[in-house]
């Protein structure tokens, strides 16, 4: 169990991080989400103790990581966001060096390395140096690095950054599967894969915690709220129709083809479809479709995160996204595509997991084709 | 730190930093030896020993310059730190695995007095001496170059620095022949010791009224011994800076004299330098 109280970090006048407290169970695997510059790598540098807190407390199990860092640190791995490996080492003799410095006992080092090769998919590339290897490749060092001497906890600071679609979806896997031995605490400032991996999401801005809560809750509170409609008939009947409808606090009316698309949403927390689909019905216009438009985690996080300074939040998620990788631009429109509509937020998961097969049926291929480049 | 240690010694050898390092060492060391020792037929090998020294202007930066600011580079130290290991584990195995490396080429080049003594007696007991003089001071020298790479993260400018800083501290007894001896400069440079050490207690607790009062009192105390006695400044300034004559310290082991104070000098020498490295390596992490 992680237990952080009152955190604060300050450099000179400013505050990178002020005043966050929260709780990591066992078991549970957290997503940290922030645009950049939010404090996220300060927090996880504070919380593996590479850096002292100005203010406050980390207790990895009972243990202060300033008092008692030696206990502390071997309770926990940390992948920092660049992998700190050593270019001019291979694989194997890294990891050993890995386990020197965690003291990790002669009899057991043998069989644990072979299942964090396996695990994280190294077991090929062993023997390479890793300057010769790619970045996804240096990233899963990095993650091996961070699972040695079995730690309970790891903390991941941005681990997909920097990587292509393919490697993104398998460093998600890789994440998952993981979750089910270890406490897991990651950051990043890509929503989807919060959503794809995360049991629970912590949203940081500016420093302070503006939303703490299930990754699922979050967007549940929203189920049936939003609602999208495809309707035949008049656009004054359809306006007269929901007008006298309770709780609906907006109406967009467009046409579409010789349709009409309507979306709707209502106060917070409270399903309307049931009262719609009764109204058409009365007024004789035919719903020719209705579904839910959740709220995804971008309008969750807008939204947590324009309660305190809207504009520049607004700002700043803009360079977040202008910030990526074109390659994560497109691992987000796949996923987004992914994400239709009509599918809810409970869905992503899924389709990510889709994707993922997709994926390392690709991979695959891909890979023969760098076997046989290799040979040649 | 056994880790740390390990990981270093591999590196030297991974990359080709320790093979240059001790072919450099031997063959520069041998070319000394031939026209000192084998040339003339001297069979005094401490001679080359000293009249090599400049080499460590060279040898010492190539083992040490990568030694911190290569992990501050590749972000390595975040691993370092991270790990249940303290700082002074890291920085002693770091130490260490320069020294040994550095104390491995001082046993190749025992293969030069061991040459000679085919060809004649050599004073072995005098030999060995000057050898350990040597060997302490390149690992003082070692822990300076330590220090210098913990306050960057570039390597060239760890190792231009280094040799900048070993430059300055091999020619000190020629500047300080040429320093003023009356006892008013040194009364001025009495005063510029105590603003210096205002300046580095205002960098270490970052208070600016202790610093001044700090400052103040201690300017004043010098100044009323001034007055009491000014024949106790007299030639102040050499002094002082003669206190940083590494090489003077070595004459003794040159001379054939074991000198148990010189010993001490050159492993506090060092040990000053690996609590500032360690130190700064802390510091970091409170900024």
């Amino acid at each position: 169990m992680i237990e952080i109280k009152n955190l604060t970090k300050r450099f000179g006048k400013i505050t990178a991080v002020d005043n966050i407290s929260f709780t990591v169970n066992d078991g549970e695997i957290v997503g940290f989400l922030g645009p950049n510059g939010a404090g996220k790598s300060t927090t996880m540098n504070m919380m593996t103790g590479f850096i002292s807190s100005t203010e406050g407390s980390v207790t990895i199990d009972g243990y202060d990581i300033l008092e008692e860092p030696e206990k502390a640190k071997k309770r926990i791995g940390y992948l920092p966001e660049i992998p700190p490996v050593y270019p001019d080492m291979t694989v194997s003799e890294y990891l050993d060096f890995v386990c020197d410095l965690k003291k990790v006992k002669k009899s057991e080092r043998k069989e644990m390395l072979r299942e964090i090769l396996e695990n994280v998919r190294l077991v090929e590339v062993k023997d390479r140096l890793i300057k010769n290897l790619s970045k996804g490749y240096r990233q899963r060092v990095g993650l091996a690095q961070a699972l040695v001497g079995r730690p309970g906890t790891l903390i991941l600071d941005e681990p997909t950054v920097g990587l292509d679609p393919r490697q993104v979806l398998e460093m998600r896997d890789v994440i998952k599967t993981l979750g089910e031995k270890h406490t897991v605490i990651l950051s990043s400032h890509i929503l989807q894969e919060v959503s794809a991996v995360c049991s629970r999401v912590i949203i940081i801005n500016k420093g302070k915690i503006v939303a703490n809560g299930d990754s699922s809750d979050l967007s549940d509170a929203a189920v049936g709220s939003k609602l999208s409609l495809e309707i035949k008939g008049e656009k004054e009947a359809v306006e007269q129709a929901f007008s006298d409808l309770e709780y609906i606090e907006s109406l967009e009316i467009s046409e579409k083809g010789e349709n009409l698309e309507v979306k709707l949403s209502s106060a917070e927390g409270v399903d309307i479809r049931e009262a719609v689909f009764k109204t058409c019905a009365e007024k004789g216009l035919a719903v020719l479709e209705m579904k839910n438009d959740d709220l995804s985690l971008e309008e969750i996080f807008m939204r947590a995160v324009s309660g305190s300074d809207e504009e520049a939040a607004l700002e700043k998620e803009r360079q977040a996204i202008s910030a990526e990788t074109q390659a994560q631009a497109e691992a987000e429109t796949e996923t987004e595509e992914a994400e239709a509509p009509e599918e809810g937020f409970d869905y992503i998961a899924d389709s990510a997991e889709i994707i993922t097969a997709e994926a390392d049926e690709a991979e695959n291929a891909e890979e023969e084709e760098e076997t046989e480049g290799d040979l040649k | 730190m056994t880790a740390v240690f390990k990981k270093e010694i591999r590196t030297y050898f991974n990359t080709l930093t320790g093979y240059v390092f001790l072919g450099f060492f031997v063959a520069i060391t041998g070319i000394y030896f031939l026209i000192n020792n084998m040339s003339t037929g001297d069979l005094n090998y401490a001679s080359t020993l000293a009249g090599s020294l400049m080499l460590f202007w060279i040898l010492i930066p190539i083992l040490t310059m990568r030694l911190f600011a290569e992990e501050a580079r590749q972000k390595t130290d975040q691993l370092l730190l991270t790990s249940p290991v303290g700082v002074w584990g890291i920085v002693l195995g770091k130490f260490l695995a320069a020294g040994v490396l550095f104390i491995f080429g001082v046993i190749i080049t025992a293969i030069f007095p061991f040459i000679l003594s085919r060809f004649g007696t050599i004073a072995i007991a005098e030999t060995v001496n000057v050898m350990f003089g040597y060997v302490l001071l390149g690992l003082a020298l070692i822990a300076v170059g330590i220090y210098i790479s913990s306050l960057t993260d570039n390597q060239i400018v760890a190792a231009a620095a280094t040799f900048a800083a070993l430059f300055v501290l091999f020619m000190i007894d020629s500047f300080t022949a040429e320093m003023p001896i009356t006892a008013a400069s040194s009364l001025v440079f009495a005063f510029l010791l105590v603003v210096l050490a205002a300046v580095v207690l205002y960098s270490s607790v970052k208070n600016l009224w202790a610093s001044l009062v700090f400052a103040i009192i201690l300017g004043f105390g010098v100044f009323v011994v001034y007055r009491i006695d000014p024949s106790l400044f007299d030639g102040l300034i050499s002094k002082f800076f003669g206190w940083f004559s590494m090489i003077e310290r070595f004459e003794n082991f040159y001379s054939g004299v074991f000198s148990l104070a010189d010993t001490v000098y050159y492993l506090s020498f060092a040990f000053v330098f690996i609590y500032l490295t360690v130190n700064r390596v802390e510091k970091r992490r409170w900024a």
